[in-house]
């Protein structure tokens, strides 16, 4: 147990070390297929099988190893810490378990920040990252992402006495908005509304409290954990309208990692037999 | 004074340079600081991201620069309350500094900023629209229109984050004063009152001058950690050099550069610090 803290600290030295030597490293020096930005290994035109097995029902066999799950526990409704028990819920404890149970593998959930979680997947710090990540080309580069299991889109949430529009907000240069560094939502705000005006905090939860103290008066979300937000603060947010609706979901594998055909191939099997789509609904992902 | 000038002459004449005299720390800090320079200068990515943090230099500098002398003010007056024989004030200033020295930094700034800011202005708008159905007409009501309209955006991130900071290392100064006070012996004190002077004439003008030279070294680290602590801004959001860091490298992805050019221009700003206070110093006579 002990010895795993020292590992992150030797490649930390190491990633010193070797970027010290020479003024550009690439940043992904791993990974060398090419990197469209969702199913990347199916190459068939057939997307709808499952990519590992012949016949599509036959699973890969894990036989019984332990897979360790980073997850944040503070982005509702995929990770959460249950007020009653202390235990972290959500889709993504319940989707894991499910896909565990179909490889015969025992999943070991790790809390970790979501500041800094790509260099450490891209490490190899934890087998996998389950927290509604994303796809994009640019992360694609340097981990790898499971195929999508739901698309989202982003909304604006707001105060529920706003009475203003996103265009509005957007026209009016006194508007603030707040999301979360390092998120796809930080790059469509941006896109949105003007730069100067973002501000990036360490989390959702931070810039929900920002803007229910009147802080700022909107937040760029994706709109499931909007749900989530607006669940634990009743009465007090409402959703101002839709910005995006193509954010593709996906777990997040270190570079070549060996579990992602086992796991895309559960994914699939899930989705064909609908209990993909039930846990969707159950966790507001879908409606 | 003949004597004591003439001594100290002695003190601060140069030592003769030789291999081992030489400062070693500061030439390999300063060719480790030349590399850095040549990637920036070399390499786009360094340039770029050079570029994109020099605005947190600036940010991080205004923070330290105003939290600081209002750190050092309530450490003054809470350090001589706590040394006051008054129970209430002695009370008073025991409990801020044993409460904010308990409770770190980032805690601290997080309830400031999203607990009693928000509760102050809170209050500050209920006042106004109490005094506004008290006193409908006349001066007094526009004074409580402005404060029932008070904005929670006049105070920014950055402010809290300041009082938030001048409050925490407040309660460090206050140590470092009443300790510098304590030091000075208890006669020049009674010496002084006995000739005449009030508490605080003997106070300005015998204790604390004495005392000051033993409170600047401490005070001198403490400024330094205050640079430091002011990337703890970053929880609010406020774009100092620490969030740019963070901002440039989850937009890039390139970890190393932003990490090592944050850290070039957080040392360069200490070392630049750390050598001003040791001239402060021994400008003062520190030491002897």
């Amino acid at each position: 147990m002990k010895k795993s803290y020292i590992i992150p600290y030797l490649i930390i030295l190491s990633i010193l070390i070797t970027a010290c030597g020479g003024p550009s490293p690439t940043p992904a020096p791993v990974q060398t297929e090419a990197p469209p930005p969702v199913q990347t290994e199916a190459p068939a035109p057939a997307e709808t099988e499952a990519p590992p097995a012949e016949s599509g029902s036959k699973l890969p066999d894990l036989g019984g190893r332990t897979i360790t799950v980073a997850v944040e526990n503070a982005y509702p409704p995929f990770n959460m810490i249950d007020e009653a028990t202390g235990e972290g819920v959500g889709w993504d404890y319940d989707a894991v378990r499910e896909i565990c149970k179909r490889l015969n593998c025992v999943p070991e959930f790790k809390q970790a920040a979501w500041d800094g979680i790509f260099p450490a997947m891209q490490a190899g710090e934890y087998d996998m990252l389950a927290d509604g990540v994303t796809i994009t080309a640019e992360r694609d580069e340097i981990v790898d992402f499971s195929i999508p299991y739901v698309i989202v889109g982003q909304v604006l949430l707001v105060r529920a006495d706003e009475t203003a529009s996103i265009e509005e907000i957007k026209a009016d240069a006194n508007r603030l908005i707040g999301t979360q560094l390092g998120t796809t939502n930080e790059i469509v705000a941006k896109e949105h509304f003007p730069p100067e005006r973002v501000k990036s905090f360490e989390d959702f939860g931070a810039a929900v409290l920002a803007l229910l103290s009147k802080d700022i008066d909107g937040v760029v979300i994706d709109n499931v954990s909007a749900l989530g937000f607006i669940d634990e603060n009743p009465d007090q947010l409402k959703i101002a309208g839709q910005l995006t609706s193509d954010e593709q979901l996906g777990f997040v594998f270190p570079p070549g990692s060996e579990l992602r055909e086992a796991i895309n191939a559960a994914l699939q099997s899930m989705i064909d037999d609908g209990t993909l789509e039930a846990l969707n609904k159950k966790w507001g992902l879908t409606q | 004074m003949q004597a004591v000038q003439s001594q100290k002459q002695f003190q601060y004449q140069p030592q003769k340079l030789t291999l081992s005299t030489l400062p070693w720390w500061a030439i390999i800090l300063f060719i480790l600081g030349l590399i850095i320079v040549y990637f920036i200068f070399t390499d786009k990515n360094y340039a770029e991201t050079f570029q994109y943090l020099l605005a947190g230099v600036i940010a991080t500098l205004r923070i330290t620069l105003l939290a600081f002398p209002i750190a050092t003010v309530i450490g003054l007056f809470v350090g001589l309350a706590r040394l006051s024989k008054n129970i209430v004030i002695n009370t008073i200033a025991t409990i801020y500094i044993e409460v904010v020295r308990g409770i770190p930094l980032v805690v601290l700034i997080l309830i400031i900023a999203f607990g009693l800011v928000p509760l102050l202005i809170d209050v500050t708008n209920k006042i106004g629209q109490w005094g506004i159905t008290v006193f409908q007409t006349g001066g007094l009501s526009g004074f409580f229109n402005n404060l029932a309209t008070y904005s929670i955006r006049n105070i920014s991130m950055e402010l809290r984050a300041i009082i938030a900071l001048a409050i925490g290392y407040g309660a460090f100064e206050a140590e470092v004063f009443r300790a510098g006070i304590q030091s000075i012996g208890k006669g020049q004190m009674e010496a002084a009152r006995s000739l005449g002077m009030n508490y605080f004439l003997a106070m300005r003008l015998i204790i604390l001058p004495q005392a000051i030279r033993r409170i600047l070294p401490p005070l001198g680290n403490d400024f330094i950690a205050l640079l430091k602590d002011s990337s703890l801004a970053t929880v609010l959001a406020v774009n100092e050099l620490t969030q740019l860091t963070r901002l440039r490298r989850s937009s890039t992805f390139r970890v190393m550069e932003a990490f090592n050019v944050a850290a070039f221009l957080y040392l360069s700003m200490t070392l630049l610090l750390s050598g001003f206070v040791r001239f402060l110093e021994r400008k003062m006579h520190i030491g002897e």
